[in-house]
């Protein structure tokens, strides 16, 4: 509505958000919870002096710095270019409240690549105590970068009391902020524990040292499946009561949430049984592979299910998924959604002056409109006011199929009273004119109902 | 449809900072960005090229900088973070809308620019394996990346001409469009500034990747041979010379041809004509020392390249260079934004402490960094 509307077919486009944001969490949990390990077994190594163990970590590290230089630091600019193109409101707010935040982080970033590299490129070429100060910057500002992303993403689910207060600082310590920044540091260390067992499945032969390996990654992700409890339950607690009303009212968010507890239940228990007391299992890199997997689906599930429990909003109470503003609902309600959106407003004047009264788009005109008009004004508001979530006849969350046989009056009782029905939805934001445009084009993505379905004993549709 | 009315001006939220603030550390990230994003735009490119003509220092070049290619391309993305940030707090109100209508092309950037470094590194492995005989698969990577790079260039391009380009995005939107909602499938194509804007930054970056010829040379090269090192100042100042030519080709190209008349009007007299001046002649400056360098190294008396601070001094002065364009191109952008922006930025609420806290934070980065650089030094005057 303040920007134009991308749209992209069956998908929707916020959808490649969470695409390219899941790509990213899996390699940028590696990216902490890898550089925390890569500090603390080299200097462990040192100490001991095991140059078996510290040619196995230098192995590592030209894995880690090839996969989270490259494919993490490259998906995390790529979450910034998808948002800015799908949730462009949603950016600018965040962007507004946090830019500080993400030039600090920014400034860890530099860090840590800095340290990467010299981490690995200077490999043997360091005195042991610098070569691991070197190791330990980098964990630091992994590890920062990582709480202060948090502190944002965090607000987006519950900003606390910064609608009152709206301050970096109220927003940035919202009542999400501790609860995901020990999950995910317990993701960290788990995931990062998870890709050493696989690195080490492939590429250690030598028995006593894999086992070497498997034993001193295992006491890390035991700790982080810990700190995910922990800060599963604190994230749970700390939830909107929508998010939690969510949770149990979307069938499908049932199924990811059984999915999420599965899995996140298989890698605690393949780690527990597995490498803590039967160090061994590990070495078949089949093992490795398919607890990696588990941990892979139990951390895209996790994410896409921290998405989807802010609906109706983007950033809960501030921004609506369809990008607007909650105090903006009654003036578009009285004054039209076609008229009050920056973009909506000069494709109708463009496209149709006819409706355009006195500089304003006025209802009795669009009512007046034939119905190919209508059904096309219809369309523009669906894309700007629904697409965010839902494709109109096939796709994701399709409309079409879910209103199928509903009659007008249905359609337009659903539309006038969207967020009482569906408190997931946002509110409509239009006139009872504009809902009747919506009401058309409705009607023309509904499916029939499919044939050669047997009801009431003999005949199909 | 009115191009001023799609500037939204129903959210407007106050600066964060002040706007001279954000305008300097856009154009600050914007110049470390543009010294490195140089060294890969016209750099592999040239290095691929090279390769191809199997001649002996030229393919030591490719090598050496393809080696160095990862890191350029880490801290140059890096460093592109910091003007997308801040373009984006002043700025938002054209930067989305532009990027939305070329969407499908802009959110390709990153998925390209992830198979062009994942193709360096093969570049890199397979120059490092096999030297001269390096396999095809290899090379193509390469050529591939090259590719990849100058389209991202265009892309980029397009962009940037695009956010500043509002009386083209009623037309565009019309055109690629669904019921009114962008197909993301626009381009800027019809824009009179954007090829010069692309191919001068092209040339541009042959200069900069001239420089840093001659500062690897003198500074990093200690293993390669004097005819090498002689080689290189030879090459720098004939892509310097290229480069030079296309950029004040294209300058003139933007300048005369695609400047909008109140930016021509606003450059060109008064008070600033001395700085659009010294943007189009100040590389001379670099090409002077460069063409010193090779007339120096090629004497028959002396046959040995300047040292070290002759190249420090080069580098130095193309950093003036790329800054005094990026503070030119700022100019420019605030000219042409400016009779839509005049609704914009009136209010500041600076987050002091937030901003404390970054400044605090840069500060003690720059010195962190220092001290791990200070480490490598040491490194590697310990190995000799």
């Amino acid at each position: 509505m303040h920007y134009p509307w991308w749209y992209v077919p069956y998908l929707t486009s916020p959808m490649l958000i969470a695409a390219v944001s899941v790509l990213h969490v899996l390699v940028s949990h590696y990216a902490v919870g890898g550089g925390l390990f890569l500090a603390f077994e080299t200097a462990y190594a040192y100490k001991r002096n095991d140059r078996d163990y510290l040619a196995y970590l230098k192995r590592h590290a030209k894995f880690f710095v090839l996969l989270t230089v490259v494919l993490g630091a490259i998906t995390g600019v790529g979450i910034w270019w998808t948002i800015g193109l799908a949730s462009p409101l949603a950016t600018e707010v965040l962007i507004q409240t946090f830019v500080f935040g993400w030039a600090t982080e920014w400034v860890f970033f530099v860090i840590e690549l800095t340290a990467a590299f010299i981490f690995l490129y200077y490999w043997g070429r360091l005195p042991p105590q610098i070569h691991v100060r070197i190791g330990w910057l980098y964990a630091a500002s992994a590890w920062i970068s990582l709480v202060l992303i948090t502190g944002i993403t965090a607000f987006m689910l519950n900003p606390g009391k910064w609608l009152d207060q709206p301050d970096f600082w109220t927003g940035f310590l919202n009542p999400q902020f501790l609860p995901q920044t020990i999950a995910r540091t317990g993701g960290a260390l788990l995931l990062s524990s998870l890709y050493v067992y696989l690195h080490a499945a492939i590429v250690i032969k030598d028995q006593r040292l894999q086992r070497q390996i498997e034993q001193r990654s295992t006491r890390p992700a035991l700790l982080g499946a810990v700190m995910i409890a922990l800060g599963g339950l604190a994230w749970y607690f700390f939830l909107p009561e929508s998010a939690i009303r969510a949770l149990s009212a979307a069938a499908a968010l049932n199924v990811l949430m059984g999915l999420l507890f599965a899995a996140t239940i298989v890698v605690f228990a393949a780690l527990f049984f597995g490498p803590y007391l039967n160090p061994g299992w590990l070495h078949s890199p089949g093992f490795a592979g398919c607890l990696l997997a588990f941990g892979f689906i139990a951390f895209s599930t996790g994410e896409f299910i921290r998405e989807a429990v802010r609906k109706p909003y983007i950033v809960y109470n501030v921004v609506f998924g369809n990008g607007i503003f909650p105090e903006e609902t009654s003036r578009l309600r009285r004054e039209g959604y076609l008229q009050g959106g920056t973009w909506t407003a000069q494709y109708v004047r463009a496209k149709y002056p006819q409706v355009v009264v006195d500089g304003r788009i006025d209802d009795d005109r669009l009512r007046a409109l034939d119905r190919n008009a209508q059904v096309d004004l219809g369309a523009v508001i669906f894309q700007y006011h629904c697409n965010d979530c839902h494709a109109p006849a096939v796709g994701y969350s399709a409309v079409g199929p879910l209103i199928q046989g509903w009659s007008s009056q249905m359609l337009a009782d659903l539309v006038d009273e969207l967020h009482v029905k569906r408190f997931t939805m946002p509110p409509f934001c239009g006139t009872e004119a504009e809902r009747d445009l919506l009401v058309a084009y409705l009607q023309t993505i509904a499916p029939p109902p499919p044939h050669g379905m047997r009801l009431n004993g003999s005949s199909t549709r | 449809m009115d191009p001023q009315a799609l500037i939204d001006t129903t959210y407007l939220a106050p600066l964060p900072a002040p706007l001279w603030f954000i305008q300097f550390f856009k154009v600050l990230g914007f110049v470390l960005h543009l010294v490195l994003m140089n060294l890969w735009y016209a750099g592999v490119p040239v290095a691929v090229g090279l390769w191809l003509s199997g001649r002996a220092h030229g393919r030591r070049w490719t090598t050496r900088l393809i080696a160095q290619m990862p890191l350029i391309i880490a801290f140059g993305v890096n460093f592109g973070i910091v003007p997308l940030l801040f373009i984006q707090v002043a700025y938002g109100k054209f930067f989305y809308p532009a990027t939305i209508l070329m969407a499908w092309t802009w959110f390709s950037v990153f998925v390209l620019l992830t198979f062009a470094y994942y193709g360096i590194y093969l570049f890199a492995h397979g120059l490092k394996t096999y030297g001269p005989n390096l396999p095809k698969r290899f090379a193509a990577a390469g050529w591939v990346s090259a590719l990849i790079f100058v389209a991202l260039g265009f892309v980029f391009a397009n962009a940037m001409s695009l956010m500043s380009n509002v009386a083209a995005w009623p037309g565009l939107l019309q055109d690629h469009s669904v019921h009114g909602a962008a197909l993301g499938t626009a381009m800027n194509l019809c824009d009179p500034s954007l090829w010069p804007r692309w191919l001068m930054l092209f040339g541009l970056a042959l200069t900069t990747l001239s420089v840093w010829t001659v500062v690897d040379a003198a500074w990093f090269a200690g293993n390669e041979s004097p005819e090498y090192r002689q080689w290189s100042c030879g090459f720098a100042w004939k892509t310097h010379t290229v480069g030079m030519l296309i950029f004040a080709a294209m300058g003139a190209w933007y300048v005369f041809g695609a400047w909008p008349e109140d930016v021509r009007n606003r450059m060109l007299h008064g008070p600033m004509i001395a700085h659009t001046l010294l943007t189009g002649a100040i590389p001379g400056v670099v090409w002077l020392l460069l063409a010193w360098g090779a007339r120096a190294s090629s004497s028959s008396v002396a046959r040995t390249p300047p040292g070290r601070g002759w190249a420090s001094t080069v580098f130095i002065a193309q950093v003036a260079v790329l800054a005094i364009n990026a503070v030119t191109r700022q100019i420019v952008q605030n000219i042409e934004l400016q009779r839509y922006s005049a609704s914009l930025w009136k209010e500041t609420a600076t987050q002091w402490s937030p901003m404390a806290l970054f400044l605090a934070v840069f500060v003690l980065g720059v010195g962190v960094v220092a001290w791990m650089v200070l480490q490598v030094v040491r490194a590697e005057r310990a190995s000799g």
